[in-house]
This record gives structure tokens, C-alpha cells and sequence, in this order.
């Protein structure tokens, strides 16, 4: 919330989507507070994290919208892919049901998001082997099929998700693939002068109306 | 966005009883706008899904919103009372906590706490109602 010198070079706005109850808050409470949450009650409607981290020397802000899972929040939610530079699509690998509806998932952030937009697939709950119903060779076929890249995800690789979907924008906007003047290209590059604290940080319960 | 819910919002209640869904949607939109009055008319809304609510996880929720647009119409007493309501049915809620720490925080800058507390006798009859019927029902 500092108003002074910005202390990161560029922002990316993330967004976390993904069935009810495959642990998306907890993925956000841990990587941004480091603190495990075993149970995390149902996110109405969106929530909002940031950090600060570090990739190739530069500092990069992470904006992070986790959204509810719930049906009744749906059309809350899409409101909130418009500009993601990078989305983590996230099942729970003990239950079937959150990984057959990744395909309705991946339409909703294909259809709302822009071609740029970096999506990783999250298997969640990885560290309950015995609980299993999907298997990783199959979700990695999903993701390879898709062009997206998979994850095994556990409590101890949380931080890997994060980084290396910024890993992998900051390479596009390296490689010029990504534009930063794009619209919704979901980055904002910050001057290295600050330019005086009108254009920090936004309130994240008074998030601008896109209706 | 707003006037695809709004438009689905209005053709149901022509049609007879609106959906949840529907009402829900409007609502949220109305309280997002930058207009008071729509506001108002999205914390009334959500107040009557409140009312028709059936089961823990949506009154939470309408609970959680009924803040929200209390808090963006600025009568932080009756925001605080439907942050604490929340708070009563889920303790640990983060995202209630965050806004109830919000108001709190903005009672004391606006410095109006004082004042608030004689306004909201007059608004607490209207605001109240919904809360005091779920209340009862426990």
C-alpha cells in the first residue's frame, strides 16, 4: 500500500480459477503469506493477494485474483479474467470431477483472457498419492494437448507455480511476444522514476466497476 | 455487463419470481456501480435475498455483500453490523475479517462514529429487519 518509490519493475495480474474446494485460497494464503491453511473456507466471490518476487533480476509484483469455484458465482468471477497475463487452472487430484470439468474451465479463460495469456495447470493435493483418481500421465496429456504446462502440486512447490508462470511472461515479453501496450496484456511496466503515488496501488474491495 | 443482468433481472420479474441467481447477479452489479442510489437499490436487493435465504453458505454470502454496499454507501455502522453477522456464522472468515478491519478503519478516519450512532437509530429499523429475522430463525 506504500505510496513512495515503487520498489518492482514490472506488475502481473494473476487470476486462480478451478472447481469449489480444490484449494485455491489455500494456494494463494500460502504463497503470499506463507501460512498453511488446512481449511480454508469457500471464497465468496474473489479474493485479492499480491507479492513481490523476483525473476532474471527484476522485480515483479503479483496481482492475484482467486476466485470463488461456486456455480452462484460465476458470473462474478469472469469479470475478473479480462487483463490476467497469467492464469493456474487448478484441480484436486483425488477428485475426478474437478479435472473432467477443466475443459469448461479452460473455454471460460480462453474466451476472456488474450492469446498471451500464460495458463498453468494445476494438480492439486498431490501429497494424498493414496487418495489418487487421476493419474499424472493422463493430465499431462490434457495439458500437452492444450499447450499448457502442468504441474504436480503439494504443500512444498507452491512457489514454483507462481515463479515460473511469471518465468514464462517475462520470457514473452523478452522474445517481444508479449506487447505491454496491449490493452489487456495483463502487465503494467513501472518507470524506473516513480512518478508520484496516483497510479499505486488500487483498494482491492473497491475494485473498479467492469459491468 | 450490468444491463445483461439487469435486462435478465427485469424480464424474470415480468415472468413472476425472479431467481436467486439472477437477483444475486443484479445485486452485485448495482452495488458495484459508482451511482448511490444504484447502491441502495442493490443492498435492497441483496437485504430480500438475505430474507429468502435457505442454507448457511448463501447468507454468508449475502451477509458478506450486504457489507460491501453498506460500506460503499458509506453507513459503516450498518456495514459493521453485517460483518460481524458474517463473523458469527464463520469466525475465521479472512475475507470477513479484512472487511471488517475496512470499516473499522474508515469509521475512524471519517471520523464519524459519533454521528453514525444517532443516524443509525433512524436506519437501523430498515436495516435491521433482515438481520433480526435471521437471527431469530437460530
Amino acid at each position: 500500500m506504500a505510496a513512495g518509490p515503487y520498489n518492482y519493475s514490472y506488475i502481473f495480474k494473476y487470476i486462480i480459477i478451478g472447481d469449489m474446494g480444490v484449494g485455491k485460497s489455500c494456494l494463494l494464503h500460502q504463497f503470499t503469506e506463507k501460512k498453511f491453511m488446512a481449511d480454508c473456507p469457500h471464497t465468496i466471490g474473489v479474493e485479492f493477494g499480491t507479492r513481490i518476487i523476483e525473476v532474471s533480476g527484476q522485480k515483479i509484483k503479483l496481482q492475484i485474483w482467486d476466485t470463488a469455484g461456486q456455480e452462484r458465482f460465476r458470473a462474478v468471477t469472469r469479470s475478473y479474467y479480462r487483463g490476467a497475463a497469467g492464469a493456474l487452472m487448478v484441480y484436486d487430484i483425488t477428485r475426478r470431477s474437478t479435472y473432467n470439468h477443466l475443459s469448461s474451465w479452460l473455454t471460460d479463460a480462453r474466451n476472456l483472457t488474450n492469446p498471451n495469456t500464460v495458463i498453468f495447470l494445476i494438480g492439486n493435493k498431490s501429497d494424498l498419492e493414496a487418495q489418487r483418481d487421476v493419474t499424472y500421465e493422463e493430465a499431462k496429456q490434457f495439458a500437452d494437448e492444450n499447450g499448457k504446462s502442468i504441474f504436480r502440486l503439494s504443500g512444498e512447490n507452491v512457489e514454483d507455480a507462481f515463479l515460473d508462470t511469471a518465468k514464462k511472461i517475462y520470457q514473452n515479453i523478452q522474445d517481444g511476444s508479449l506487447d505491454l501496450n496491449a490493452a489487456e496484456s495483463g502487465v503494467q511496466h513501472k518507470p524506473a522514476t516513480p512518478r508520484g503515488p496516483i497510479s499505486t496501488d488500487q483498494a482491492p474491495q473497491k475494485e473498479g466497476c467492469s459491468c | 455487463m450490468f444491463q445483461r443482468f439487469e435486462l435478465m433481472y427485469n424480464e424474470q420479474v415480468m415472468r413472476g419470481d425472479p431467481s436467486e441467481k439472477a437477483q444475486f447477479e443484479y445485486a452485485w452489479c448495482l452495488v458495484r456501480s459508482k451511482y448511490v442510489e444504484d447502491m441502495k437499490h442493490g443492498v435492497a436487493l441483496l437485504e430480500d435475498l438475505f430474507k429468502k435465504a435457505s442454507d448457511d453458505d448463501s447468507r454468508r454470502d449475502y451477509l458478506y455483500y450486504l457489507a460491501v454496499g453498506y460500506t460503499r454507501i458509506k453507513e459503516y455502522p450498518d456495514a459493521l453490523k453485517y460483518a460481524k453477522a458474517l463473523l458469527k456464522i464463520e469466525p475465521g472468515n479472512v475475507q470477513g475479517i479484512q472487511l471488517k478491519n475496512y470499516i473499522n478503519d474508515k469509521m475512524k478516519k471519517e471520523g464519524i462514529l459519533g454521528m453514525a450512532i444517532v443516524g443509525g437509530a433512524a436506519l437501523a429499523i430498515g436495516g435491521l429487519v433482515g438481520l433480526g429475522v435471521a437471527l431469530s430463525k437460530k
